[in-house]
């Protein structure tokens, strides 16, 4: 599986990508590290918490580590999930916070594929 | 509708009005009934306690009168003795002139016999001598009543003597008389002023003294056949019960009514006779008196009562309009309220139909892709018109929130500096590919601007011209002709500013005056089948109205139907300052080619000002002749039109190239895109294009390359003057700060990590002065945000907190949270994802300032 093919198993823009960061080296580098980032898991518990401030900052962090990364699906929905929490919780934002858990599994598994097929 | 309600109230009020007054009509009725009524009971107490004691006092004067004349007949009758008195001549002689003195009438002996021996007048008879006699040989003194021979009623007083009468002297008593009418004078029984009249009778009912206008014997009579009434009872009976009270000696009292007048009677005894003394008096007197009194007070209670009712109902009338006027408000805003949502259900259902034609199309080529899959040709087709549906959506739905946006007061404006060429140049490449589409003319004049940059929301702006000009386009027909004009005037609102003129006109189909009228309203699109056709949310001429209301500027619209829109816009924009002695080009000598002679001098102008000698001509043909000319100190550098009258830009170009080879560099200036003829003039020999507007800045930028490529380049590469820098990165997330961090070394920064916005702000605090070059911030991080954490080093009592360049790095990338960064103290806002290049510019901008 090449770094291409995984950005495209992940909807990931693998030209813009590619476009800001000098090397595919690095931005391999850093896909992989997206395995180890805390902020879906900070999200997660913030929502079973009832932290709304704080699960509002775990989608935005992800949001931005995205952006970064060019994960455009999880950018999508972690953007959306980021507005919904922007201001408390409001009533679209569990079915956001499923949108967000499938798209995270679904960045996460191709990015191990990925990882396993190196 | 709403008539039955405000019938119910109106029934309702009258109703209640009519219903207080009759309450209080009657409670008043009965207050002035049940006080009347009171009244006249109280008349009754009154005049009983007032006969009550005029009776006694008649009664006592009475007493004493009698008392008075016994006194003087004891005085009289002291040392006389009865039997001698007719043989003492003196002595009687002496005692008659002392009686006669004394006024009395009569004066005999009463014998035991019931004779009497006459002293001095007329001869009497005594009318009831029994009990006199009794009481007299009682030895009580005793009055009587006699008649004198006349028939006149003598009131005799009679004082038993001395010693017992004997068979030899049988008188008992010394008797004196008085008139009748003394009696009745001196205790005034007659009738008087106010008309209080008294009787005295025996207990028969005969009358002792007839005062008043009684003529019969009997007061029983009098009362039997005069009297109406008595006490509401036949007289016979009140004749009766007066009867039984003077058997019994008890006061008696009553009221009867004679001559239809309503009368008070009070009978009681008197002494030293067996006489009664009634006394009456009319009601009429103090009648007159407390009716008089109840008379006003009825009608001040009425008064009041009819006050009162007035203030009742002025309130009713005032509560009734008010209720009305509130109805009425609530009416015309309840109409308010319906027609606006009838028109936004309209614009709803426009807008649903609008939406869905691009959604049909876009559904329909996905089939249409599905289905031929296999066909690459076929497939991009569908994709490019799916494309442009979803970007005609995309405008219909941002028109939406926008509006929204105004119409909740959200909407505000970044104000940032704006190229006005580069705003103008935006718009021109935008549109043209939809001109050429319908194969219009387009011209764009600039005619001497001076202030190329200016303080203004840049993307507002764009919007504006933008829908005009879309407008423009989308209502000219085709081979239409548009025209967009800016020009610049000095501004009212002074030095500092501009006063910035557009003007886009279209020989398009115009609009109707009435529709001209509410073209800036809110959902209204012109309503007819002309304008079906064409797509658009009707929301765009609101938009454009509200963006320049909040910048202060004016929008005026000229129309005529059939012939063509022209819209106005004016802007006072404020002048940004950018130093404009760095534009300056090596001093060559240029020609410049263009059929508009507007055009050719305000770009020869704008050319001096930045330092270069050029000359202009209209045509090719002259153009190639002054080319000739001055073969010997040649153009360095020629711009031509494409469009020329006679032989065109390309052409011309091909002529110079053929005839003094390649080393001078033609640009070629052009309005339109120049994509389709690019093969071609590149073919011709042209180095390169220059695009219409041409501003000072156009024209700099567009010739700086030649003039780096002729002199020395001296760009220095960004990178160069990074090297070194020391920069201070807040971001909570690893992987973040470590792509940044990779991104940014590469640059030649030198960067320092601090986890959140607390670390920051204590990294810094704890740095030297001047350590950190700029400060890279994330907004949302725990412990401290990034807005609060700029917030407090600019506050930090050190040289550098103030200047240090702090730019935030976020994922919003709204105007309002570019707002709010600069109201947090930072210098600038970039957005992620971390674009190496744009982080840089930002970092050289602010770095240099400070």
């Amino acid at each position: 599986m090449t770094l291409q093919e995984c950005y495209a198993a992940l909807e990931g823009d693998y030209a813009g990508v590619t476009s800001r960061l000098p090397t595919e080296r690095m931005v391999q580098k850093f896909v992989l590290k997206f395995l180890n980032d805390s902020s879906y898991d900070l999200l997660i518990r913030s929502m079973e918490s009832g932290d709304y401030a704080e699960a509002f900052r775990a989608a935005h962090t992800i949001k931005g580590v995205c952006q970064n990364l060019d994960f455009t699906r999880l950018y999508r929905s972690s953007s959306r999930l980021s507005e919904a929490l922007r201001n408390g919780l409001s009533p679209e934002a569990p079915a956001l916070v499923e949108q967000v858990k499938a798209d995270y599994r679904r960045t996460a598994d191709a990015i191990r594929a990925y990882q396993a097929s190196l | 509708m709403n008539d039955r309600p405000k019938n119910k109230t109106t029934r309702f009020l009258t109703t209640s009005v009519i219903l207080v007054l009759i309450l209080s009509v009657t409670a008043f009725s009965f207050l002035a009934h049940f006080l009347n009524r009171q009244s006249a009971s109280t008349i009754r107490q009154v005049s009983r306690m007032y006969m009550s004691g005029l009776s006694d006092q008649i009664a006592r004067h009475f007493e004493t009168t009698i008392g008075l004349r016994l006194a003087q007949m004891e005085a009289l009758a002291k040392d006389i003795q009865p039997e001698r008195i007719h043989e003492d001549a003196a002595q009687r002689e002496e005692l008659i002139a002392n009686a006669r003195a004394r006024e009395f009438s009569y004066l005999g002996f009463y014998r035991v016999d019931g004779e009497f021996e006459m002293l001095y007048g007329s001869p009497l008879t005594v009318t009831d001598p029994g009990p006199f006699m009794d009481s007299l040989l009682g030895g009580g003194k005793k009055v009587a009543v006699g008649t004198d021979e006349a028939g006149n009623n003598v009131i005799l007083l009679g004082l038993p003597t001395a010693h017992k009468p004997t068979e030899e002297h049988p008188c008992a008593a010394i008797v004196a008389g008085l008139p009748a009418s003394y009696i009745s004078e001196t205790l005034s029984l007659e009738e008087n002023a106010d008309h209080v009249y008294s009787f005295i009778i025996r207990k028969d009912g005969s009358f002792v003294i007839r005062t008043s206008d009684a003529t019969r014997e009997s007061y029983f009579d009098r009362v039997r056949s005069l009297y109406e009434k008595v006490d509401g009872e036949d007289p016979e009976l009140f004749v009766q019960s007066l009867f039984q009270a003077m058997a019994e000696e008890k006061d008696y009292s009553a009221e009867l009514v004679i001559y239809g007048e309503p009368r008070q009677m009070y009978c009681t005894k008197l002494v030293n006779s067996e006489w009664y003394l009634l006394t009456c008096m009319p009601y009429n007197a103090l009648d007159r008196i407390v009716n008089g009194f109840t008379t006003r007070w009825t009608y001040t209670v009425f008064g009041i009562c009819a006050l009162v009712l007035a203030v009742l109902l002025l309130i009713f009338a005032r509560y009734f309009q008010m209720t009305r006027q509130q109805m009425q408000e609530l009416d015309s805003a309840r109409k308010e309220a319906v027609r606006a949502n009838r028109a936004k259900s309209e614009f709803l259902s426009n807008m649903s139909h609008d939406i869905r034609t691009p959604m049909n199309a876009i559904v329909g080529m996905t089939a249409i892709a599905t289905a031929n899959i296999t066909n690459p040709q076929q497939v991009q087709n569908c994709l490019r018109k799916i494309s442009l549906s979803g970007r005609h959506l995309l405008g219909l739905i941002n028109d939406v929130l926008d509006m929204s946006k105004i119409e909740s007061g959200k909407m505000t404006l970044s104000m940032d500096q704006v190229s006005l060429r580069e705003v103008l140049e935006g718009i021109v490449s935008i549109v043209q590919p939809q001109v050429r589409a319908k194969h219009q003319q387009f011209d764009v004049s600039i005619h001497d601007i001076s202030s190329e940059n200016v303080c203004c929301d840049g993307v507002r702006l764009n919007q504006v011209l933008l829908n005009i000009l879309g407008n423009a386009v989308k209502f000219t027909p085709e081979g239409g002709k548009i025209t967009v004009a800016m020009y610049e005037e000095p501004s009212e609102k002074g030095e500092g500013f501009v006063r910035i003129h557009f003007c886009i006109s279209d020989t398009g189909i115009g609009m109707a005056e009435e529709f001209r009228q509410h073209i800036f309203e809110s959902f209204v699109r012109e309503d007819n089948t002309r304008v079906h056709k064409t797509e658009g949310s009707g929301l765009g001429m609101a938009i454009t109205k509200y963006i320049l209301d909040a910048m202060g500027g004016l929008i005026e619209v000229d129309s005529e139907l059939g012939k063509g829109t022209s819209f106005h816009v004016a802007l006072d924009l404020e002048k940004a300052e950018i130093p404009e002695a760095d534009m300056v080009l090596p001093p060559w000598n240029m020609l410049v080619v263009d059929d508009d002679r507007q055009l050719c001098e305000s770009t020869v102008s704008a050319l001096r000002s930045i330092g270069v000698q050029a000359d202009w001509t209209l045509d090719a043909e002259s153009a190639l002749e002054m080319v000739e000319k001055r073969r010997s100190d040649p153009y360095q550098v020629i711009l031509l039109d494409w469009k020329l009258p006679g032989m065109d830009g390309i052409t011309a170009a091909r002529e110079l190239r053929c005839r003094y080879g390649t080393e001078i560099p033609i640009l070629l200036i052009s309005a339109y895109d120049w994509s389709d003829i690019e093969e071609e003039a590149r073919a011709a020999g042209v180095t390169g294009f220059i695009s219409k507007p041409l501003f000072k800045s156009t024209l700099f930028y567009g010739l700086k390359p030649f003039a780096e490529v002729m002199d020395n380049p001296e760009q220095a590469a960004v990178s160069t003057s990074l090297a070194g820098r020391r920069i201070l990165l807040a971001e909570d997330n690893d992987l973040n700060w470590e792509i940044a961090e990779e991104l940014l070394s590469a640059e030649g920064l030198e960067l320092e990590w601090a986890e959140n916005g607390k670390i920051c702000l204590e990294k810094f605090q704890d740095s030297s002065e001047g350590y950190y070059d700029a400060i890279l911030m994330d907004l949302r991080m725990p412990v401290m945000t990034g807005y609060e954490a700029a917030e407090a080093i600019r506050k930090l009592d050190r040289s550098d907190a103030s200047v240090i360049p702090i730019i935030a790095m976020t994922a919003d990338a709204f105007a309002e949270d570019v707002k709010k960064c600069l109201n947090a103290g930072m210098n600038a806002h970039v957005a992620k994802p971390i674009d190496v290049r744009d982080v840089c510019r930002q970092l050289l901008k602010y770095m240099k300032q400070s």
